[in-house]
């Protein structure tokens, strides 16, 4: 198990909080969002996406995918005293670098010497390049596929599977067997970025589960009037066997 | 104990460093453009901020039609909107928006990530994506409300919404009493991002 998928719920952690309303606290930290933002614009599995982008058109020397999944799997696969030291641009400068090392974009030589030496980048401004990038934002990347085929209908009881954990996953870890009831469910059956290892990836439905947080936490529960809610892919929900 | 916990001396200009160095390979490189990485952050300075969630909120609090539909079809109810191009872009493809009453609050959280619903509210601040909140949140929503200075009354339900799947979810705040006469302008001022996602009510910016 790991524990980034644990964290909802996890005891022990500072109390009074106080809210850092900053969306960047470094300069530097615009550059790897920006940087981010242009691998996900520029990923080669949007030719396949609604829109179908003219992604092979483009003139860029990125030939990999990147999405969400990407940047989600390396932040669920630190060293939890990492994920837990490194604040949230630090782990993205981190598993971005190590993505471009790993695929052969850049050396680590090469990033040595240009930490040790920088000079202003010079580029070809490929417009199609950046046109490609404000496209994607503009347009996005729905992972809606098909009308639903749902199992379950509103109102059902249901158990949350509690599949083999793998490199990635949707599934919050604290609703892992608890009992919920389906509250909605969505028009459509919804894709994931890759096959996650637990189940998801093919389209399917999504569902909003309603949880009593008794049903979650027990005696460790919040008193007064609560309900959690989680959107839920299909194969996380299991049938809960009616007693006859 | 180990250092495991011990930052270098120079941890923001040695990151500060490592970024520029691959942006500029990645420039060098043909991956990027020396353009790309200004024209996404501007993308979010000019296009993609609060303002669109505040207008949206204070529609809501204008229009009563308004106000029902952006609850069951909120890509519908926006669409209607003079609002830039690309609300439903990059994180905004399924947003879905929830309206707290006098009797129910809403908490938008992600417990696995940093979901957000950026065309209507702009990038998540600091605390969304902070471990601490989002552990906490989860379990203990009315404690951690009160701590950030949202004391609700003991029996207004807390609806605690975590972003596992496909929607970007987002709070139309409640109105504040008193503001009657106010322009739309004035009630704008009275709407943050953070009562858009449930950790602070309406009111004048503290």
């Amino acid at each position: 198990m790991k524990l980034q998928h644990y964290l909802g719920g996890l005891e022990g952690l500072p109390e009074d909080l106080t809210l850092e309303k900053r969306v960047f606290v470094e300069d530097w930290e615009k550059r790897i969002f920006g940087i981010h933002v242009a691998m996900m614009g520029l990923s080669k599995h949007l030719g396949t996406a609604l829109p179908e982008y003219p992604i092979d058109g483009v003139s860029t020397a990125f030939q990999d995918e990147w999405t969400w999944a990407d940047l989600r799997t390396g932040a669920e696969a630190m060293n939890p005293f990492d994920y837990f030291k490194f604040r949230y641009y630090e782990k993205w400068l981190g598993g971005i670098t190590q993505f471009f090392v790993d695929k052969g974009y850049v050396t680590e030589e090469e990033l040595t010497a240009k930490v040790g030496g920088l000079t202003p980048a010079t580029g070809t401004p490929e417009a199609a390049i950046d046109d490609q990038v404000i496209a994607y934002l503009r347009l996005g990347d729905s992972p809606r596929r098909d009308v639903a085929h749902p199992n379950f209908p509103v109102g059902s009881a249901v158990r949350i599977a509690n599949p083999a954990a793998d490199a990635h996953s949707r599934l919050p870890g604290y609703l892992r067997g608890r009992t919920g009831t389906v509250e909605r469910v969505f028009e459509g059956d919804y894709a994931y970025f890759t096959h996650t290892g637990d189940g998801i990836g093919d389209p399917m439905p999504i569902y909003i589960v309603e949880f009593e947080p008794t049903d979650i936490w027990g005696p460790r529960a919040e008193a007064g009037p609560e309900k959690l809610y989680a959107e839920l892919f299909e194969a996380y929900l299991t049938p809960i066997e009616e007693k006859s | 104990m180990t250092d495991q916990f011990a930052y270098p001396p120079d941890r923001e200009e040695a990151s500060a460093k490592k970024v520029a160095a691959l942006e500029a390979l990645l420039i060098e490189k043909g991956v990027i453009t020396p353009q790309t990485v200004d024209k996404v952050l501007a993308y979010f300075e000019t296009e993609m901020t609060p303002l669109n969630g505040k207008k949206i909120v204070v529609k809501a609090w204008t229009d009563p039609a308004f106000a029902e539909k952006v609850v069951v079809d909120t890509p519908g109810a926006i669409a209607e909107m003079n609002l830039p191009d690309g609300m439903a872009g990059a994180e905004g493809e399924h947003l879905q928006a929830v309206a707290n009453t006098s009797g129910v609050h809403n908490l938008v959280i992600c417990t696995l990530c940093s979901c957000f619903p950026w065309p209507v509210l702009g990038l998540p601040p600091y605390w969304y994506k902070d471990p601490t909140f989002r552990s906490r949140a989860a379990r203990e929503p009315r404690k951690v409300l009160a701590e950030v200075g949202v004391d609700l009354p003991a029996d207004t339900e807390i609806k605690v919404w975590d972003s596992s799947g496909h929607s970007r979810w987002f709070v139309i705040p409640e109105r504040p009493s008193g503001t009657e006469g106010f322009t739309d302008e004035m009630l704008m001022d009275l709407v943050t991002t953070e009562a858009m996602i449930g950790v602070a009510l309406a009111g004048p910016a503290s």
